[in-house]
């Protein structure tokens, strides 16, 4: 008999210890799995959401992206980059607190956005989009949040008064009527963010009229252009400007907005695999204490210690195989609990989850749980390396 | 708040008596400055309207668990010098404008109603009470993702527990027979098999209650350590260890009963697989 066989007889045996370890393996495994989904899941959705809005250099002021203060003539800025010959497409974007006034309603606080292309960055829901024949004639089209929608009650074709209120100055600037053409989803918007976005001419007049200068500069390379030239290329125009690649933003996300995640994730798996190591372990040895006699008998029939420890490492990796497979779907449906309540943070766009599931992440759980359960078995095996076969087999008897 | 850049005095003739300013310890290890050191601050790294400042003290930021991560290179001015130091010359107005001002209510006033008072009154400006909503407050956040790892945490503890009791009943499958059959009762049995799931229990509570009070010292020490912040990261608190020994109580009765109720419901004689 193999030494699997003998382990799959035991574990048979032994039904009830074995599901319940089993049991405590998955639950454990789980956390331990959807830590690892933490560890880079953040960053992986972040990077993702960057890459989806289609641009790969973002352009900001020399006070870096925290800060997002207006760039001096950002137009002639917009035009320079436009003629490099590696950009396809350049956006300026302009974002300002404002004031939004809708019939019978309170006012409400809200982010203004000005954009300069008026089909880029974000996905209509319901009506039509900046760029259609009826906004086009329009002086100030509209496009809401569905948070804003659902706030102030707006369908398209509703009117609004808005009033932007640039932070840090004493502002008078007047009321701008404008008229909402659609409701869209923004891929950086939060789950409760109110935004409006409009034309760049229409944010102008909000502006009090003169050129309102960007805050930010979307570019996006051609495709098959040199990785980086671009970026090299814009960095030259202006030093004053700070440049950045979707990795330089996601790197920068990194070090500054995620570390608490990432320290949390790294204490949580090393604790969970400390747990698993201590809970296969313990049953084992306990298990091994209560089949001392079995195992002596075993010896004294022939099967030589190899084989002994070959079958405690084989019951090592039942209890935490089993667990540990069992721990895959388990992790995925508690990442989907975990992320719904860590998707209540302020400030956390919609689209953003923080458990992403990479290959990598298996491979490392794989890993772990396959290194728990060879450290889970050394101590059993050394017991039962060690047994005295005479002296054990004559205290059953005699127990 | 405004951002001015540091230069440290080496060779410019020192003003008569220079202001005082308080620098932050990270901005003094980083600078390498002492209490008596004069600096001069500017606007920007090229000296713009740079001033003179004696430093008479070194502080501690205020530990602020949602800038952890930040460099704390901080100084602390009197107001005036401030303004004197960023307003604009060529606009006068500059000279009255502050970023923020701090509010204390008089007893009684409630902090949201006095701020959507004074938003109606004075267009323009934002007042926010400092106390945070549970809306939008990130630690409610956090502390709800805690309580959800707990719960695993404790889900996979009581597998455990049940797992051990289970082997620990089928290891005195005779003890409980011979039991049984010089006539202790099964509520006996099962009453002691209840206590001692408590008291391995409580025994666990406590035990890992110990550790994390030993481990805490050395959390924070690393972390604060890592990000060179006076912040406290773990703190093990009177309630926190009540609420464990009150969750791990009543889940190793639980387990106690659990595990051994196969083998004590049984007929005496098949325990003895009669």
């Amino acid at each position: 008999m193999t030494s699997f066989a003998l382990a799959w007889r035991t574990a048979k045996r032994y039904r009830a210890r074995t599901l319940l370890a089993i049991a405590g393996v998955a639950v454990i495994g789980a956390l331990l799995f959807d830590m690892l989904l933490l560890s880079r899941g953040l960053l992986l959705s972040f990077a993702d959401l960057l890459d989806s809005s289609g641009f790969d250099i973002r352009v900001v002021s020399g006070e870096g992206l925290a800060a997002r203060l207006p760039i001096a003539d950002s137009a002639r800025l917009a035009d320079d980059i436009r003629r490099l010959p590696d950009v396809e497409h350049v956006l300026m974007i302009r974002i300002e607190p404002a004031t939004v006034l809708a019939t019978g309603k309170p006012p409400r606080g809200i982010s203004l956005i000005g954009s300069s292309d008026a089909e880029q960055s974000w996905r209509i829901v319901k009506g039509s989009s900046l760029g259609s024949p009826a906004a086009a004639a329009e002086a100030c089209p509209v496009l809401v949040t569905r948070p804003l929608a659902a706030a102030l009650g707006l369908t398209p074709g509703d009117s609004v008064s808005i009033n932007v209120r640039p932070p840090g100055v004493a502002s008078a600037l007047p009321a701008v009527a404008c008229r909402i053409f659609g409701i869209a989803d923004f891929a950086f918007a939060t789950n409760d963010e109110l935004t409006a976005v409009t034309t760049m001419e229409a944010f102008r007049q909000a502006m009090g009229g003169g050129q309102p200068d960007a805050d930010l500069v979307l570019v996006s390379s051609k495709p098959g252009a040199p990785p980086g030239r671009a970026l090299r290329a814009i960095a030259g125009l202006r030093t004053s400007l700070r440049a950045y690649s979707n990795e330089d933003v996601v790197a920068q996300f990194n070090r500054n907005g995620f570390a608490y995640f990432r320290q949390i994730s790294l204490v949580l798996s090393s604790l969970t695999m400390v747990f698993a190591f201590l809970l296969v372990a313990t049953l084992l040895t306990v298990s091994i204490n209560q089949r001392l006699g079995e195992i002596a008998a075993l010896r004294a029939l022939g099967i030589g210690r190899p084989r002994i420890a070959s079958m405690l490492l084989w019951e090592s990796a039942l209890l935490v195989g089993g667990g540990g497979l069992l721990a895959l779907p388990l992790g995925q449906l508690l990442a989907l609990v975990l992320d719904r309540i860590l998707r209540q943070m302020p400030g956390i766009p919609e689209r953003m989850h923080f458990f992403v599931f990479e290959p990598r992440a298996l491979a490392i759980h794989l890993v772990l749980l396959m290194f728990t359960a060879a450290a889970a078995a050394v101590y059993p095996v050394w017991l039962t390396a060690r047994l005295p076969i005479a002296d054990t087999l004559r205290r059953e008897v005699l127990g | 708040m405004a951002a001015l850049a540091l230069l440290v005095l080496l060779t410019v003739p020192l003003s008569a008596d220079p202001p005082a300013i308080l620098v932050s310890r990270q901005l003094a290890a980083r600078a390498r400055l002492a209490v008596g050191d004069v600096v001069t601050l500017a606007v920007d790294a090229g000296g713009t309207r740079g001033r003179q400042f004696r430093i008479t003290g070194i502080y501690e930021p205020t530990p602020d668990p949602m800038r952890f991560t930040a460099d704390r290179l901080e100084a602390r001015l009197h107001l005036p010098d401030v303004l004197d130091l960023t307003a604009d010359p060529a606009d006068p107005a500059s000279r009255e404008a502050v970023s923020a001002i701090n509010l204390e209510l008089a007893g009684g006033a409630k902090p949201n109603l006095f701020a959507s008072d004074l938003m109606a009154q004075a267009p323009g400006i934002v007042v926010r009470p400092t106390a945070r909503s549970a809306t939008d407050d990130p630690f409610v956040v956090l502390d709800r993702f805690h309580v959800a790892i707990s719960v695993v945490t404790m889900v996979a503890g009581t597998a455990f527990l049940l797992a051990l009791m289970v082997i620990r009943a089928e290891e005195r499958r005779e003890t409980v027979g011979i039991l049984r059959l010089v006539g202790i009762s099964r509520r006996t049995l099962l009453a002691s098999v209840a206590i001692e799931g408590l008291v391995v229990a409580a025994i666990g509570a406590a035990f890992g209650i110990l550790l994390a009070y030993v481990s805490e010292g050395l959390v924070n020490r690393v972390f604060q350590a890592r990000y060179d912040t006076a912040l406290v990261f773990v703190r093990v608190t009177p309630s926190i260890a009540l609420r464990a020994i009150v969750v791990a109580a009543p889940l190793g009765i639980l387990a106690g009963i659990g595990a051994s109720w196969t083998l004590l419901r049984r007929e005496v004689l098949t325990i003895f697989h009669r």
